[in-house]
């Protein structure tokens, strides 16, 4: 069966020079997709559009939205959400698992590495200034042990596959990484609109995140607890992923604090419950590390508690992610990584990275001058797909003003060639019809003392916009149920 | 249980059952008034003025003519009035958000299907003619969320601080309608002899609880003055009476509690003395002073919700 012979693909475009997720390059559905392609088959185009508007209505009455503020009054959106399943068979998943649960891996011992001995630095392996000009490094955590060794117990990481039919890396994020509620209500709002198709294949379920992620908090207990007790922070309901801070502390069972919840007596945090005071041993934070402690960080923080990082000095106290993380997720380690993984662990990288520019480094600011049409230019500290360009996207003018940003703080940015990123048949409500959208992949690795997850599965994200490459959600992104299939 | 959370889901539980009421109210009322068997409990403006009564203890100059459409958007939909059916909705699902870790996805779906439902309903169709089928849906919603609070939550403190608010609640707000049909029934005698005892105020007062069919099968006869006062605030087996909630929060807050001998300042101690008097309290003593009992009802549920704030919700 071929893309232009059903009707609900009769509007899809297939481009050559970029890698389709469903259709091989004479094309034909791939295997994997074929039972799927054929089940979907069945269905009318208008059968989609009272499909889509009923997943739709699942997230908007489970009231997994976000807020818009207008002018006159606020909206509740909700994250786009498309019908047509990513699928990963075992074999590649098998190798996306070993390879992002390498990185993660390096990066807790990098970690450890530059806030104690430095060595990495000592050997020559990354240069001193990664770590000296970054306003990420927190002086605070110089030498401090947290609990079980462990800084990023989450890791989301954030693959592409591109033209050549290879995984690449795109970014580490290893900060309060988000989404992973998306993908278990992606999964429910998909078995609620076509359980059907879940008859035919057979996928590893993405509920177990949170029992996973609790056993890891508990691993990383201070010494001296038998049974810790655990909690999510979260900034407040306004915050526009409350819904994931409330979901995650309701599967794992634990309390939903805020940072008025808590006080610390005597390096010991707190929480104010309706029976006194209850002490409090590990903490998953969903609060940027500026903003945890006003006596350590932002002094006029309203979100976090005052002395909490004094109780987590004094290793009373863990805290998931732990401070300071931010230090290796950036764009310039980044393109260390290579290096770091080898240097560290003893092998070779399982997952490609992107090759990338420093216009820190005289030769490559030149590179990137000369070919900025040919390259994405990217603030190595921004999240969110902010201040990113796309050199053959842009006007002369605006090649300049790039041009003149790059020269201004060369440290500030980094280029890469630009990426392909595969393609995938994505739902559009406005022409009610399957056309092919870029993809990427977020996934997300936990790691304990003596205890590691990945699940299996992970967001996949879409760029709605038709050309678009930028996925995220706060750039118009949606996402697709992801489906890794047992052997 | 956090401190905060515990409030949150206290406010729930008064707000849902708070939406319920005023939107019963207003429905049983118009609606009853269009058949009624005399001119006074036919008008329009008696009807207006209780519901303007009911909702915030608002008293009309005799003199000035009331909006009907105004009045009843008011009551339901219009997000200006503190008292309106819409707020009491938000408020409800916006502390229901405040403690989302802890309710189920049923419970928080319902009530967030509820919100939307309220919000998103057309104010000029409500005016035209939506009154009876908006005011009917919100009476389902909460009798839905009810189910969903009793069925599908532990039944441990969160379920008791819920029912702990639901209860607080409906007490006061049966108070409020005693004391507003009581005072209708006053304007709109009965046509006979007896006229207040037998005053067609009565029959829409039990309507306004929904306890009508249980008083006929209880007493077994026309509703009277004495019977529907005895009803709703003295009889322990109706549903919806002042000595039930109290009952029910007598036992709630046990689960919170923890010592066996309560002190003098407990909110546990002020609620068991509570139960006590009114379980021995007699419609004949009420009947000698029927708005000096309501006000004290009152006061004594609203000192009962500062104590259990004070002593559990301090944050």
């Amino acid at each position: 069966m071929s893309a232009t012979t059903h009707p609900i693909f009769s509007s899809y475009e297939q481009k050559s020079e970029l890698l389709d997720e469903i259709f091989d390059s004479e094309g034909k559905v791939k295997e994997v997709y074929q039972k799927l392609f054929e089940l979907y088959s069945e269905h009318s185009i208008d059968d989609f559009a009272k499909l889509n508007n009923k997943a739709k209505a699942s997230f908007f009455n489970q009231g997994i939205t976000f807020q818009v503020y207008g002018e006159q009054e606020t909206k509740e959106k909700i994250f786009p959400f498309d019908l047509f399943p990513r699928i990963i068979d075992a074999e590649e998943w098998d190798h996306i698992e070993r390879g992002v649960l390498q990185r993660s891996k390096a990066l807790n011992h990098f970690l450890w590495d530059i806030y104690h001995e430095k060595q990495i630095i000592k050997d020559g392996i990354v240069p001193l200034d990664l770590i000296s000009s970054s306003v990420n490094y927190l002086q605070q955590m110089n030498g401090i042990d947290p609990p079980g060794g462990i800084y990023n117990h989450i890791s989301g990481t954030d693959l592409i596959k591109h033209s050549d039919g290879k995984y690449y890396v795109l970014e580490d994020n290893i900060r309060c990484p988000s989404g992973v509620s998306y993908v278990i209500c992606n999964r429910t709002a998909l078995k609620r609109a076509l359980f059907g198709v879940f008859n035919h294949y057979q996928a590893y379920t993405v509920t177990d995140y949170a029992e996973n992620l609790l056993e890891i908090m508990e691993t990383v207990k201070p010494k001296g607890v038998d049974v810790p007790k655990c909690v999510v922070i979260t900034p407040g309901m306004f915050n526009s992923a409350y819904y994931e801070h409330s979901y995650l502390a309701k599967a794992m069972g634990v309390e939903l604090v805020e940072g008025r919840d808590l006080f610390v007596e005597n390096d010991f945090v707190y929480m104010k419950t309706i029976k006194g005071p209850q002490r409090v041993d590990v903490i998953y934070r969903r609060i940027d590390d500026q903003f945890i402690d006003p006596l350590e960080f932002k002094p006029d923080s309203t979100l976090g508690v005052p002395g909490l990082f004094a109780a987590y000095k004094q290793g009373n106290v863990c805290l998931v992610n732990a401070p300071g993380t931010g230090v290796a997720d950036d764009k310039a380690v980044y393109t260390y990584m290579p290096e770091i993984i080898r240097y560290y662990l003893k092998e070779e990288p399982i997952l490609n990275n992107v090759h990338t520019y420093h216009c820190s480094r005289p030769d490559d600011l030149k590179y990137v001058l000369e070919n900025i049409d040919k390259l994405v230019v990217k603030p190595v500290d921004e999240a969110g797909g902010y201040g990113i360009s796309i050199g053959n996207r842009l006007t002369k003018e605006e090649i300049e003003t790039v041009k003149a940003n790059i020269l201004e703080t060369p440290r500030k940015y980094v280029a890469q060639p630009i990426m392909s990123l595969s393609v995938h048949a994505t739902y559009m409500e406005d022409t009610n019809s399957f056309e092919a959208r870029h993809v990427d992949l977020r996934t997300y690795t936990i790691l304990g003392a003596n205890k590691e997850f990945v699940l299996k599965g992970g967001l996949t994200r879409v760029a709605l916009k038709k050309g678009n490459l930028v996925v995220n959600s706060s750039q118009g992104g949606g996402s697709k149920d992801t489906w890794v299939l047992k052997k | 249980m956090l401190a905060r959370v515990a409030n949150n889901l206290f406010w729930m539980g008064r707000y849902i059952e708070r939406a319920e009421h005023i939107a019963r109210y207003l429905n049983v009322n118009y609606f009853s008034s269009l058949d009624a068997p005399n001119e006074q409990s036919q008008s329009r403006q008696l009807v207006l003025r209780s519901i303007l009564f009911m909702v915030d203890n608002i008293e009309i100059d005799p003199q000035e003519t009331l909006d009907e459409g105004e009045v009843l958007y008011d009551a339901a939909l219009n997000p200006n009035k503190h008292y309106s059916v819409i707020n009491a909705v938000k408020y409800a699902r916006e502390n229901a958000n405040g403690a989302r870790d802890l309710i189920s996805t049923e419970l928080y779906e319902s009530l967030n299907k509820f919100y939307h439902f309220v919000l998103n309903y057309d104010a000029t169709l409500f005016k035209q003619k939506g009154l009876y089928d908006f005011t009917v849906q919100v009476a389902e919603s909460t009798a839905i969320l009810r189910g969903k609070i009793r069925g599908t939550l532990l039944h441990d403190e969160v379920y008791a601080i819920i029912m702990l608010g639901v209860n607080i609640e409906r007490a006061s707000q049966i108070s409020r309608i005693v004391h507003a049909k009581h005072r209708d029934a006053q304007q709109a005698m009965g046509s006979y002899t007896d006229q207040f005892n037998k005053s067609y105020e009565w029959s829409t007062l039990l309507k306004c609880a929904e306890s009508y069919d249980m008083n006929r099968r209880y007493y077994k006869k026309t509703p009277t003055a004495t019977t529907a006062i005895e009803f709703l605030i003295l009889h322990p087996q109706c549903p919806r009476s002042v000595m039930n909630s109290i009952d029910q929060v007598h036992k709630h807050i046990d689960v919170l509690n923890n010592q066996n001998f309560t002190t003098k300042d407990s909110a546990a101690y002020m609620i068991g003395r509570t139960q006590a008097y009114y379980k021995f309290l007699r419609v004949e003593q009420i009947e000698t002073n029927v708005e000096k009992h309501i006000l004290e009802i009152q006061n004594t549920l609203y000192e009962i919700a500062t104590k259990i704030e004070e002593e559990y919700f301090n944050y």
